[in-house]
């Protein structure tokens, strides 16, 4: 059976050797165990906001003006980008 | 000390015909040790400027330092960099940082920055070469970009100015992206004066990305210094004694000095890097393999296959930071961890806010001085992240903070950082320059300096 950590690893598309995994399990434990902290924290509700914008700006669709310049970082065929299999 | 600032300065100094070559010759001499840049341009002729490596410069190679990205060439330019290019500055190179921005000491890299006081010592992260170029060069300014710490840190260690403004004022477009909520660009300079010209001209709306801010900047001194006593606790004895003679400096120049507790203060390294984390994994997920930098050419290999091969080339703390990150995300804990820490950090904001309307806070940036790469090596995942004890709190909930060296230690820079309410920016650059009127900085490298 798959441990917990045996999943996240395949959920994150991580591979690890023997090794690795023992020491990253450990230490992700500890990091875990540390976020607790939270638990003793007695929620309140405050009003903040991450970024003040006055205005928002229009709703406009414009187009990237270098696509050829974007397709150069790709494998493509015409104006697809190549991938694997899905 | 200079009144003017040092793009004044340099406008006005005369440079002979070769002048910028052998400014460039020089600094790739010594960058063969340093490490700073992770590329320098072939050719300058105004003033320079350098851009972390996961700043987006058209036609230049931008990898954040990841293998994930070697060979990504962006086809535009980050807005930082394209309003310096348009006022007239010159591009000078891309400088070497933590991967992703995933570091405290500069040394998950794939080139380790080294300290230009001592070479055996970290320079500090995750913005490690824009700290050491600036330290190196007479007349240069580095545009950085601090999640965490990433700019006040190295700026301590290395023994420069390190500007982080109120999140939201300077635009993110072009910034490879590790947690969209609380990066920031900022400036890196070897003294406050050169910083408040390059924020003036980088900062404001921006088209690009719509969370750019376009409230005024304010100046607002109350002459008062708070000091967070719990975060003071955790530094180290020699750095805590030579803080206190700062401050007594400070009071004998007008201002208070008070001590203070904040509950919630203990819980902030653990909701940023909670937040961090979570969205460090989804940011990274783009990475897959065929669309930037690092490619796998075969495609009948099956999808999960591709993805997982492709990722096997991040460095161990970016594989750490997808895992937790997932994990806090998972449909079981995501109360218990990632939306509550989201609500620690709106708490702990209206706190900090609430204090900073009778004064600045000021701390000493790192509870320790630079340590030995060796050292540092040593430390465990946990360790490292306790040493952003003091950076976090300000970077956690989007605050302007400067940090400035205010010491020098067995040989080493020691920075302290002031912090102040949002959109307050330029109080703590004009403290700092108030502060440099009678403090002198030390830096070992003038490269560019003419004689």
């Amino acid at each position: 059976m798959q441990s917990d950590f045996d999943k996240l690893l395949k959920v994150c598309r991580i591979r690890l050797d023997k090794e690795e995994k023992e020491k990253m399990e450990k230490e992700l434990e500890e990091i875990i165990k540390y976020f607790d902290v939270l638990d003793s924290v007695r929620i309140e509700e405050v009003n903040e906001q991450r970024a003040k914008v006055e205005r928002l700006r229009k709703d406009e669709v414009k187009q990237f003006d270098n696509i050829e310049g974007l397709l150069k970082n790709t494998k493509t065929y015409r104006f697809y980008v190549v991938g694997p299999k899905v | 000390m200079s009144s003017i600032n040092s793009i004044e300065e340099f406008a006005s100094i005369e440079k002979g015909g070769d002048y910028y070559q052998k400014l460039l010759e020089e600094l790739a001499r010594l960058n063969e040790r340093l490490h700073a840049f992770s590329n320098i341009n072939s050719s300058i002729n105004s003033f320079p400027f350098s851009a972390k490596d996961n700043l987006c410069v058209k036609g230049v190679e931008t990898t954040a330092s990841s293998k994930i990205l070697d060979g990504y060439i962006p086809p535009y330019n980050a807005t930082a960099v394209e309003r310096l290019l348009n006022n007239g500055f010159s591009f000078l190179g891309k400088t070497n940082m933590d991967e992703f921005g995933f570091g405290s000491f500069g040394i998950n890299a794939q080139e380790i920055v080294r300290n230009p006081f001592d070479e055996r010592y970290v320079a500090g992260g995750s913005s490690s070469g824009a700290a050491v170029a600036t330290s190196i060069l007479k007349y240069h300014v580095a545009i950085a970009e601090s999640t965490g710490g990433s700019i006040a840190t190295p700026a301590s260690f290395c023994g420069v100015v390190g500007f982080t403004p109120t999140y939201s004022t300077i635009s993110r477009y072009g910034l490879i992206d590790y947690s969209n909520s609380m990066d920031k660009i900022g400036i890196m300079a070897r003294t406050a004066k050169d910083i408040r010209p390059i924020f003036d001209l980088i900062r404001g709306p921006d088209g690009y990305d719509s969370t750019t801010s376009d409230l005024s900047i304010t100046s607002i001194n109350k002459k008062k210094l708070i000091v967070i006593d719990q975060l003071l606790d955790l530094v180290d004895q020699r750095i805590r004694e030579l803080f206190e003679k700062m401050l007594d400096k400070l009071n004998a120049k007008g201002y208070s000095i008070e001590h203070r507790s904040i509950d919630l203060i203990d819980a902030s390294i653990a909701s940023y890097y909670i937040i961090a984390m979570a969205e460090a994994s989804t940011n990274l997920a783009r990475y897959t393999g065929f669309k930037y930098g690092f490619k796998i050419e075969d495609f009948d290999k099956g999808y999960n296959e591709f993805f997982t091969e492709a990722r096997s080339v991040f460095g161990e703390e970016a594989k750490r930071r997808i895992l937790l990150g997932t994990f806090v995300r998972s449909a079981n804990v995501k109360d218990k961890y990632y939306f509550k820490a989201l609500k620690v950090r709106d708490m702990l904001s209206s706190r900090l806010e609430k204090i900073l309307e009778e004064g600045f806070i000021i701390l000493p940036v790192m509870p320790i001085p630079a340590p030995k790469i060796e050292d540092a090596k040593k430390l465990t995942p946990l360790q490292v992240y306790k040493m952003d004890a003091l950076t976090i709190p300000p970077n956690l909930c989007g605050l302007p903070h400067i940090s400035f060296p205010y010491a020098y230690d067995n040989g080493l820079p020691l920075g302290a950082e002031v912090i102040t309410s949002k959109f307050n920016d330029y109080a703590i650059i004009d403290f700092v320059e108030e502060w440099e009127e009678d403090f002198e900085y030390k830096f070992k490298y003038k490269i560019g300096e003419v004689k």
